[in-house]
């Protein structure tokens, strides 16, 4: 009944809504761009007081009101977290074990992503459904039985802890390139099967090389979060010379307690590097996060 | 593509059979080995005590019962011994109840301030069985009662961890108004997504200092603009040395590192809502407030529901950022349960009972995903469910 009373209302009426919406539109543009800049103004600003503080000089930072644009601006604090403390140390720790985990669990989970999207064998379905409730499995529950395990093969203080769990695969990213390589078209390997490659062929030369956009985003998905990771590293690293770049910023912290612009310019090498991947491959790392849902 | 379940019978059938084995292979001992067993680990070792060094001793459901020993006291108003009358707390006397009258209302010559008398109640330590430890008391109807745990520190430290779970419907509503206001036609979209997605993906060890320093009572950000935008007295607080103030510090931190993931997720959901649907309600007339409450969020809830679970399962692991802002105080202030566990099994070496802890916290992860899942049931709308 509704509708055909609208069918019916006088082309004025409806000129006139037409005007309402235009306006409500711009209204609602203009309050949208009030909206996000203000968000972004505070979203931004723990980063630019991050960088402002480490430019500046020690007692620079003890006045009111405090300086935005530090004057004069000053590297000091830089050329001395990386030469005078064990931060670079970390960097380069967090550094080799951020790729060799990231590169070993790429290779691992699209070889299983790719038996489980394109190859038939029993049971397939359900042990894909088993990877897949592991990551369910809360962290906490199974952090101290690791610990012994790793206790056991007299690893503890080692990066083994870190790194060799991850050689195994891992459930999500299975998950992410078995959803890509399912998406693929089936003359790909029909073609190769014809042309007598084996299955390791067909993934390696045939199917690797069409997945660059779901490697792209395993890589930035893996280094960022083992960059980041701080309980694998606090449970397992005892000696300095081992820890990564999280340790030894928390280790900073409380040497040199109260030194903000050094410790502000040991947070900004820190975050840096995830910036630049970030950057450089923004444009996987968004589409995943949205297509997934899942955080890395 | 469509594959039929049926085992593969034939020697090509075997052959792929066998390369496919052998491509999960090793995914598959890494699930038994750092996943089930561990899992199945974990469950025994708290029937245990272990502290690494000397085997396992079987103990039965003695960490259970320290784990969940919770009980209830009243707590009574003390009474003098002689007179058998109430006695009262007034200032820093402590009075007959026939006395008030003399004390209430003047002003205390040492402190300066007018005296108010209240109930002097039994310590917690004299009503609560042995064993037991203070965790909260709550009036209920006239009388204290005091609820006394055998493990304090972990029943005050879920108390902390569910309060700080405050900042996921913060955030999520923040996320879905930006997330809204980015689905107009702007300009520089791209850039809002970087800027408000990037504090999610940076290190929180670096973050932590950064926030260290904003919240640094005298010479901090936070503090500095308090005090500028006139909030004099609330511009000298001590952020993380506080115990009313900490865990609204936390939760303002959590809330900016956490927001721009789920502004993103929203804007995807967003994204996939129907354009008929706006069609069809802007011929019906609905204004922006109609569209959004009758079409936009009943189209998101899976959206909302899906953010609403995430959150909440890291929410209950909840521990880096307490841990290395605060170290879980001032006293036991922000110490959340993973704290708690982490100290247990890796400071004092008892893995058995910080296994059992580790399940109990793991069984609640369980339960409220089970419990919004059934929940969901009731409030989540999936397309071509029909939006009544």
């Amino acid at each position: 009944m509704e509708n055909v009373s609208r069918i019916e209302a006088p082309p004025v009426a409806q000129v006139r809504q037409h005007r309402f919406h235009r306006r409500e539109q711009i209204v609602g543009r203009v309050l949208a761009y009030v909206i996000l800049i203000l968000g972004a103004f505070a979203m931004l600003l723990p980063l630019f007081w991050m960088l402002s503080t480490s430019l500046k000089p020690e007692r620079g930072v003890f006045t009111m009101p405090p300086q935005w644009i530090p004057d004069p601006i000053i590297l000091d604090n830089y050329t001395e977290v990386w030469q005078r403390t064990d931060l670079a140390r970390g960097f380069f720790n967090s550094t080799f074990i951020a790729l060799t985990t990231t590169i070993g669990e790429i290779l691992v989970s699209t070889l299983a992503g790719f038996a489980f999207a394109r190859m038939l064998f029993p049971g397939r379905k359900y042990f894909f459904g088993l990877l897949l409730v592991t990551m369910m499995i809360p962290g906490v529950v199974t952090m101290i039985p690791a610990f012994i395990l790793f206790r056991l093969l007299g690893w503890i203080d080692t990066w083994l802890p870190l790194i060799v769990p991850l050689l195994f695969g891992t459930a999500f990213a299975i998950f992410l390139s078995r959803q890509y390589f399912s998406s693929l078209p089936r003359e790909l390997e029909d073609a190769a099967k014809v042309d007598g490659c084996n299955y390791w062929q067909i993934y390696w030369y045939i199917f690797m090389p069409n997945a660059k956009p779901i490697i792209a985003t395993l890589f930035v998905l893996g280094v960022i979060a083992r960059w980041n990771d701080f309980l694998g590293p606090l449970i397992y690293l005892r000696s300095v010379e081992n820890f990564t770049i999280p340790l030894m910023l928390i280790r900073l912290n409380s040497v040199y307690a109260l030194r903000w612009p050094l410790l502000m310019a040991g947070s900004v090498i820190a975050v840096v590097p995830v910036i630049v991947v970030f950057i450089l491959l923004q444009r996987y790392f968004v589409e995943s996060v949205a297509i997934t849902g899942i955080k890395g | 593509m469509a594959v039929s379940s049926q085992p593969p019978r034939s020697r090509l059938g075997r052959y792929e059979a066998f390369w496919g084995y052998l491509f999960i292979a090793a995914p598959l001992l890494g699930f038994i080995i750092f996943a089930a067993g561990p899992l199945v680990a974990s469950l025994v070792l708290s029937f245990t005590d272990y502290d690494i060094l000397t085997p396992p001793r079987w103990v039965g459901t003695q960490n259970w019962q320290e784990i969940l020993g919770l009980t209830v006291v009243t707590l009574p108003q003390q009474v003098d011994d002689e007179s058998g009358e109430f006695l009262f707390r007034c200032g820093r006397e402590t009075v007959l109840q026939s006395e008030i009258a003399d004390y209430e209302g003047r002003v205390d010559e040492r402190t300066r301030q007018v005296m108010t008398c209240a109930p002097l109640l039994v310590r917690a330590t004299d009503v609560l069985p042995d064993g037991y430890a203070p965790w909260f008391d709550v009036e209920l109807s006239g009388t204290r009662y005091l609820v006394g745990a055998r493990d304090a520190i972990l029943w005050e430290g879920l108390f902390n961890t569910v309060f700080l779970l405050l900042a996921i419907p913060i955030s999520l509503a923040l996320a879905l108004i930006l997330a809204l206001a980015l689905n107009q036609q702007i300009a520089g979209k791209n850039l809002f997504r970087v800027v408000y997605y990037l504090p999610t993906i940076l290190p929180l060890a670096a973050i932590a200092l950064v926030w260290l320093w904003i919240y640094n009572p005298d010479f901090g950000l936070l503090n500095y603009l308090l005090r500028e935008a006139g909030f004099t007295s609330l511009g000298r607080t001590n952020w993380l040395q506080d115990r009313e103030a900490v865990k609204p510090a936390l939760i303002l931190m959590g809330v900016w590192s956490g927001l721009g993931y789920q502004m993103l997720i929203y804007l995807a959901g967003i994204q996939g809502v129907p354009r008929q649907l706006y069609e069809a309600a802007e011929i019906d007339g609905a204004g922006w407030w109609a569209k959004f409450w009758n079409v936009t969020w009943p189209a998101l809830t899976p959206t909302t529901f899906f953010l609403l679970i995430t959150s909440m399962i890291a929410g209950f692991q909840n521990f880096l950022q307490p841990y290395i802002m605060t170290s879980g105080g001032p006293g036991n202030a922000s110490r959340t349960v993973v704290m708690t566990i982490y100290d247990n099994a890796f400071r004092d070496l008892q893995m058995g009972y910080a296994s059992a802890q580790a399940w109990m916290l793991g069984t609640i992860i369980i339960a409220i995903t089970v419990v919004n899942f059934l929940l969901a049931r009731r409030w989540v709308f999936y397309e071509g469910e029909g939006l009544s």
